[in-house]
């Protein structure tokens, strides 16, 4: 992707300039993506992003530069500009006189795609789109079904001053549907979507009929369901996406990101029981084809399987090159980034709550009344104060330890080191789904997980 | 080649080919430097540019852009754009018949000063913030900047061009007192480096999460609501969709067909204004190369107008607003710019719960019907004073029902700014609100 003189030169340059630690990040991207709106085509865009990313360290102080400019005066300029916004401040190195002797690697393609996205034309596309559309319209009430459909390729090389030179390359493709039902005045909607690093297997792994129907009939329920009610119960949270409680309640407090900084509430706890004996909480990055995973992380270094939490007990931040500079924690493979404009932070990648053994109609047996979460939205943390909220695509009430009548429109909200004490049991249905997690470097794909999980007390955000 | 020869290349490979293509180029600038135990910890400097078109080919509409700006790049990015172009079924798209619009440098001398100040600004931020003994841990205290030189060329005559910058101040902080906790995260911007104040800017990020520690839990029920400008800001951004023409004539907002009914309180008049001198987010012109100007959205209560750019006004039958709104990476869309709600006469106290800040707008609101369920922060209060602070709990409505039920609106307009769009409003007060709690 760049001649290795040139960056050799890069890294030279900066560490002749006094840096203690230099890395070059370099990134191509394709991207398409193609919206279809009631069987037709809207929009249908592609595009190429080209950049480079120079990160400099002085000690723990960093200096970050991006551009377009790959050329060689290009980024020999956007180096020595840093190296002058240091002043010289470091430690002179004349060692730093290039000609790097680099350890080469090269991804193994654990997670190449089967079926490559030059295989298919792109009309093959808008016809599995359709086929979403035609799914999601379940009922007369479904008046309007919009689908989306991304496909990334990413090629990634991360060359650094210690002589790594790591490429990797990502593809991922994404099904997103969102159906709209309406019946006398009164309008829900229902969404359902699936993503994966593959290529257009995807249709096969998850049949755009099924991913139609399934956003239909959430909008044809949420049309029959009433408010929600106000007030803090016992709540039972569904599988897959469901986990996206635990990474806003959880995972972004075990990021290195805040801990370093003791700006997460759970900052220097390892070893101490953290959460109730029934979590135990993985970050994984090899899982093969999913969404979150690459095999190197975005500072070159191999991704791993990292357990967090294990029975309760923290075993684990996520580490980045910087944050393991501050705390001494060994780095774990999550320095990630949304592209070559950011520099990279501590990240989640698959993040997921382990299997349990409570059997499924136990865990609704426990609750008389209380919410039962079956489909979720996004969520959003304060790591310092641990206050988290997500809110609810689809839920039910529990009456009597049964799923009864649907509610609409609720949001959870609780503090996070509280709601993870307050798991009661955990069931072993485990499933994953994919999401976009927004941080200090941007939006990532990430997968979050979980079997059904059972809370004995969130604030429940409905109508009062 | 520059981004200049660029657009001519690509206009001219369109014209050779007898299709109508519309360039808009980039150029965005970023300067962040973050201090963290008053010493510079990270800066970030950069450019980032990329070149995008719009084809029409027998009325069908196709997008492509390119970072790279080789001819190889950009003849891929016209084949990709006319390929994308056949998928459409629709034959009706077309390029807006535009003229010349002289350029505007909206930056000037506004971002100017030197890097050692820019940093001292950020070490001066965090140096205050740290003052206060509640002050526990700084995250992230930084300066930053953002430049972006936009230029807009279509076959059909558009040829437009500004440049603009803004600047800032951000923290987040964690703040303790006994065993409560709260974490800030604040940024407050500026059209030129000169304005920006950062100890007072400090104080007023420490006094906004100060206040609410020590929270007690909040019973559930209804509450007459006074919801801050912070907060109030970030849900009417949340819920500007509903003017986008766009998402009106996909049948997609619940203001569709409402021209000229009464869909908020009288005391309610929002407005978009990208030519207002102070705001954050002005612009000559929008992604068609359209001059922007003035449009009165609601007018006390009444709906009068949506957002609207060339493709949605000839869909509706009504005039361009001039709100096509695009980065080289996208498609064009429709976005406000300086968007507000007009101050009013001001606001007392008397009973009910102050929302500070409201959190989760992303997962809890719903463009399609209005509805919101959100997390919320605030104070409690009573006998017409503030009594003490209140946590964990979520406010629920519908937005249209909340404009309704304003009785009372703020006579200071405070900004809020992100992805190159403003939202200014005041302080308002609600009737009633449904607060969720213990």
């Amino acid at each position: 992707m760049l001649a290795e003189t040139l960056v050799s030169d890069v890294l030279a340059r900066a560490v002749r300039g006094g840096a203690s630690f230099a890395e070059v990040y370099v990134e191509r991207w394709k991207r398409r993506q193609l919206r279809v709106l009631n069987n037709d085509v809207k929009e249908a865009t592609s595009g190429l992003e080209n950049g480079a990313g120079v990160r400099l360290f002085y000690g723990t102080e960093v200096a970050y530069a991006y551009t377009n400019d790959l050329t060689h005066e290009g980024l020999l300029d956007v180096t020595d500009n840093l190296v002058r916004v240091k002043g010289q401040a470091g430690k002179v190195d004349p060692k730093g006189r290039g000609g790097l002797d680099f350890r080469k690697t090269a991804s193994r393609g654990l997670h190449d795609p089967k079926v490559p996205f030059e295989e298919h034309p792109k009309p093959y596309r808008v016809e599995r789109l359709r086929e979403a559309d035609a799914g999601a319209r379940v009922a007369p009430e479904i008046r309007q079904v919009e689908s989306y459909l991304q496909e990334w390729e990413q090629d990634v090389l991360v060359a650094n001053s210690e002589g790594a030179w790591v490429e990797d390359r990502r593809v991922r493709t994404r099904l997103y549907v969102n159906a709209i039902a309406q019946e006398n005045g009164a309008v829900q909607t229902g969404t359902a979507w699936e993503g994966l690093s593959v290529g257009l297997e995807l249709f096969d792994r998850f049949p755009p009929r099924e991913v139609g129907k399934r956003a239909g009939g959430q909008a044809l329920t949420n049309l029959r369901a009433r408010p929600a009610p106000a007030g803090t119960f016992p709540v039972v949270i569904g599988n897959a996406f469901g986990g996206v409680i635990f990474h806003e309640a959880l995972g972004h407090l075990l990021e290195t990101t805040s801990v370093a900084k003791k700006a997460s509430v759970l900052s220097d706890m390892l070893g101490e029981e953290i959460a109730s004996p029934a979590v135990t909480y993985i970050d994984d990055g090899t899982t093969a084809h999913a969404w979150g995973s690459s095999e190197f992380d975005d500072e070159g270094a191999p991704t791993r399987r990292t357990v967090l939490i294990e029975r309760g007990i923290l075993k684990s931040y996520m580490v980045d090159r910087w944050g393991s500079l501050l705390t001494g924690y060994k780095v774990t493979g999550s320095g990630r980034r949304q592209d070559y404009t950011f520099a990279p932070t501590s990240r989640m990648r698959n993040t997921f709550i382990a299997a349990g053994e409570t059997p499924l109609d136990q865990l609704f047996a426990q609750v008389e009344f209380g919410l039962y979460t079956k489909e979720m939205r996004g969520g959003q943390v304060k790591p310092g104060s641990g206050e988290y909220n997500f809110g609810v695509q689809e839920a039910y009430l529990i009456r009597n330890g049964q799923i009864a009548e649907p509610v609409r429109g609720a949001m959870l909200v609780g503090k996070g080191p509280e709601t993870i004490r307050r798991v009661v049991a955990v069931s072993s249905d485990l499933s994953t789904a994919s999401g976009m997690c927004g941080s200090l470097s941007g939006s990532i794909p990430t997968e979050v997980g979980q079997p059904h999980v059972l809370v004995s007390a969130i604030v429940v955000g409905g109508e009062a | 080649m520059t981004q200049e020869e660029g657009r001519r290349y690509v206009l001219a490979r369109a014209k050779e080919r007898g299709i109508a293509a519309e360039v808009l180029t980039e150029m965005g600038r970023e300067l962040t430097a973050r201090s963290h135990q008053r010493k510079l910890e990270q800066i970030t400097q950069a450019v980032r540019g990329g070149i995008g078109v719009r084809v029409v080919v027998d009325g069908r509409v196709g997008y492509a852009y390119s970072e790279e700006l080789s001819s190889a790049a950009l003849d891929w990015m016209l084949q990709e754009a006319t390929d994308n172009s056949s998928l459409q079924a629709e034959a009706s798209g077309f390029l807006p018949k535009s003229t010349a619009v002289t350029r505007k440098d909206m930056v000037g001398d506004s971002l100017r000063g030197s890097l050692e100040a820019k940093v001292q600004m950020a070490i001066g931020l965090e140096g205050t913030i740290r003052e206060d003994p509640r002050v526990k841990q700084v995250l992230f205290a930084s300066y930053a900047e953002r430049e972006w030189d936009v230029a807009v060329t279509s076959t059909e005559g558009a040829d437009g061009s500004y440049r603009r910058g803004i600047a800032g101040l951000m923290a987040s902080m964690v703040m303790a007192e006994g065993e409560s906790r709260k974490q800030g995260w604040d940024d407050e911007w500026a059209t030129s480096v000169a304005t920006l104040e950062p100890g007072r800017t400090a104080l007023e990020f420490t006094e906004r999460t100060g206040r609410l520690l020590g929270a007690k839990p909040l019973t559930t029920g209804r509450y007459r609501a006074y919801i801050e400008p912070k907060a109030f800001g970030s849900i009417l951004a949340a819920f500007t969709p509903l003017w986008n023409s766009k998402n009106v004539v996909e049948r997609k907002s619940p203001l569709a067909d409402r021209i000229g009914e009464t869909i908020a309180s009288s005391l309610v008049t929002i407005v978009d204004d990208p030519t207002l001198p102070e705001g954050l987010a002005g612009r000559p012109i929008d992604a068609e190369g359209t001059p922007g100007r003035r449009t009165v959205l609601v007018d006390r209560g009444v709906l009068r107008s949506y957002l609207t750019n060339s493709e949605t006004a000839r869909a509706l039958g009504v005039e361009n607003t001039g709100h096509a709104w695009r980065s080289y990476r996208g498609i064009v869309w429709v976005a406000p710019s300086n968007f507000f709600m007009a101050p009013g006469a001001g606001v007392t106290l008397s009973e009910g719960v102050i929302v500070a800040e409201v959190l989760g707008l992303h997962a809890g609101t719903n463009t399609v019907t209005g509805d919101f369920s959100v997390q919320a922060l605030g104070l409690k209060v009573e006998d017409g004073r503030v009594a003490y602070p209140v946590e964990n709990f979520a406010i629920a409505g519908n937005f249209l029902s909340l404009l309704k039920d304003i009785t009372a609106v703020g006579n200071e307009l405070k900004w809020e700014y992100g992805m190159r769009m403003a939202y200014g409003t005041p302080m308002v007060e609600v009737r009633e609100l449904s607060f969720a709690g213990a």
